[in-house]
């Protein structure tokens, strides 16, 4: 994804040009997000739509600033976002800790590949219907489906990461008198590691969405529920205004914590598979 | 999806099929059944140690019954033919008009990474988010569904065919253009082969997001499909018929992955894959 990197500037006049080429640059991702606004605008000024089929711009804006100003928003954000906490924390544990014991032993894990396999692809919202029975609404429910969600990704990817660290290394640290634990610590873990962050790089973005689907029917609070309770009363700023936050929060969920821990780890341990690559 | 499943390492017997080739392969048909085997009799266990309500848990028993029941009576072949159909319908349409849209984004500088941050804010919104809206402009219908699997579809594999265009060297497009090849030409001697890895990446993402997303939906649109079946029988407290659609829903998504979306992609590996080393 090098698409981030700025152009030569044209020549000319040198520091001038390069300086607006480059704000010009910086302002362009703006852009889309502009237009929509004022597309949408427009639309609203010329149809004169109802405001449950489309609310005016600066209608969602005080819808959302309505919202948290009573304090409702915040309520249902950090129910939310604590819910994804939960669920997530357990699911890299679990997944981790699964992958590294499956991992190091091939025939348990040869034996239980099919199973993951299935359980993956039923993984997440699938199960709302079965354990909305077991754990009613609430809490638990979403922090369940969130579990189940990012633990078949983070394990799988931690089972293949174990798997593909090349023996070699092993073998090194086994020959200069390393133990078994030893040799997790010191070559499998680092090894494993970015194939482990991807996974809960790409378990996260699946979890999220997990959170928001069954938020919309298995919860009281969160920022499904508050879209979803907005449609009994056809108030299209409430969903309209929580979608973007729903956007907002994943992108810098991503751009801000995910890409830049997976990204030292890659630049940290990427090391070891040059050294794979070029056998 | 940037993961593999972790399969194991068997040594495929390339041998022509003879005697003890065949009891091996049958052998081997049995190692993949062997854990749900083991799954069931640990579900069975579980079932029998306790007194379970049957709104709690139910014997595996009574699950094939259930399952005789809907398929015998035709239910299970409309329910999951409306899915499949509408994921099917929706993946065509993601593919047939992502694709290009990516290409046109992918070949500009400029346009990428003014589209970039923006595509990867809808990617945030999951479709389920759209649902209420969607619910409010095209009622509970299929329309509703429709739209949400689309759009879950369609935003990674325009994002990953533009990633994919990015990253394909000039120079490539610059020896083709100046043996005086046309746009067409381009697209499909550098762009579609050089692509196709990133989009066939897209594709799975979005088939993992998108099938999740048709499942939430019909449960919550309940105009049929599978989300409707195993939602509906929550409400009489039917534990048989939710566990029946849950291994049927489970099943053809590894079907629809191993036979349409894998082999597509070892495909564009084996063929287009050193292109991006």
């Amino acid at each position: 994804m090098s698409i981030a990197t700025i152009p030569p500037g044209p020549a000319g006049h040198p520091q001038a040009r390069r300086t607006l080429h480059q704000v010009v640059w910086r302002l362009l991702p703006l852009a889309p997000f502009a237009f929509v606004v004022l597309a949408w605008a427009a639309y609203w000024t010329i149809a004169q739509p109802t405001a449950a089929t489309l609310p005016a711009v600066h209608d969602v804006v005080a819808a959302v600033w309505d919202l948290a100003a009573k304090g409702e928003l915040a309520t249902h954000v950090l129910a939310s976002l604590w819910r994804l906490l939960l669920g997530a924390l357990l699911g890299i544990l679990t997944g981790v800790i699964g992958g590294f014991v499956v991992g190091l032993n091939r025939s348990v894990s040869a034996f239980l590949s099919p199973l993951i396999v299935f359980f993956n692809a039923i993984s997440g919202i699938v199960w709302l219907p079965l354990v909305i029975g077991w754990l009613g609404i609430g809490t638990a429910l979403a922090v369940f489906l969130i579990w189940n969600t990012v633990f078949f990704i983070v394990f799988q990817n931690t089972v293949l990461g174990v798997q593909l660290v090349p023996q070699v290394f092993e073998q090194g640290v086994q020959a200069l008198g390393g133990g078994r634990w030893e040799t997790i610590r010191s070559v499998i873990l680092p090894g494993a590691l970015p194939y482990i962050l991807t996974g809960v790089r790409s378990g996260l973005g699946f979890g999220w969405r997990a959170l928001i689907a069954a938020e919309l029917v298995g919860a009281t609070t969160g920022l499904g529920q508050m879209i979803f309770g907005a449609t009994e009363f056809h108030r299209s700023d409430i969903i309209i205004g929580g979608c973007l936050i729903i956007g907002t929060i994943a992108m810098a969920m991503d751009r801000w914590l995910l890409l830049p821990i997976e990204r030292r780890t890659i630049e940290r341990w990427g090391l070891v598979f040059d050294a794979t690559k070029e056998k | 999806m940037s993961m593999v499943s972790a399969t194991s390492a068997s040594t495929g017997l390339s041998r022509p099929a003879s005697g003890p080739a065949i009891v091996w392969r049958q052998l081997r048909a049995f190692r993949i059944l062997l854990p749900f085997v083991a799954l069931v009799g640990v579900w069975w266990a579980i079932y029998a140690s306790a007194d379970f309500s049957p709104q709690v848990l139910v014997s595996p028993l009574a699950v094939w019954r259930a399952f005789v029941n809907l398929v015998t009576h035709g239910v299970m072949a409309e329910y999951a033919s409306t899915s499949l159909r509408m994921i099917g319908f929706a993946t065509a349409l993601s593919l047939i008009v992502g694709v290009p849209i990516g290409f046109a984004v992918g070949v500009n500088r400029y346009a990428a990474h003014t589209l970039e941050s923006f595509l990867r804010f809808l990617q945030g919104i999951s479709g389920i988010a759209w649902l209420p809206l969607a619910i409010i402009w095209f009622g509970f219908s299929h329309t509703t569904t429709l739209v949400i699997v689309i759009y879950t579809l369609i935003v990674p594999i325009i994002f990953n065919t533009m990633i994919g265009v990015r990253a394909i060297p000039e120079t490539y497009t610059l020896a083709l253009r100046s043996l005086g090849a046309s746009r067409l030409r381009l697209v499909r001697d550098v762009y579609l082969p050089g692509a196709l890895p990133s989009i066939v990446v897209g594709l799975r993402l979005g088939m993992g997001y998108g099938w999740r997303a048709l499942i939430a939906a019909e449960m919550l649109v309940r105009q049929g499909g599978l989300g409707d079946l195993i939602f509906g029988a929550r409400t009489f407290g039917q534990i048989d018929r939710i566990m029946t659609g849950m291994i049927v829903i489970g099943c053809l998504y590894i079907v629809v992955d191993r036979l349409i979306v894998q082999p597509i992609e070892n495909l564009t590996v084996a063929h287009w894959g050193a292109l991006r080393q």
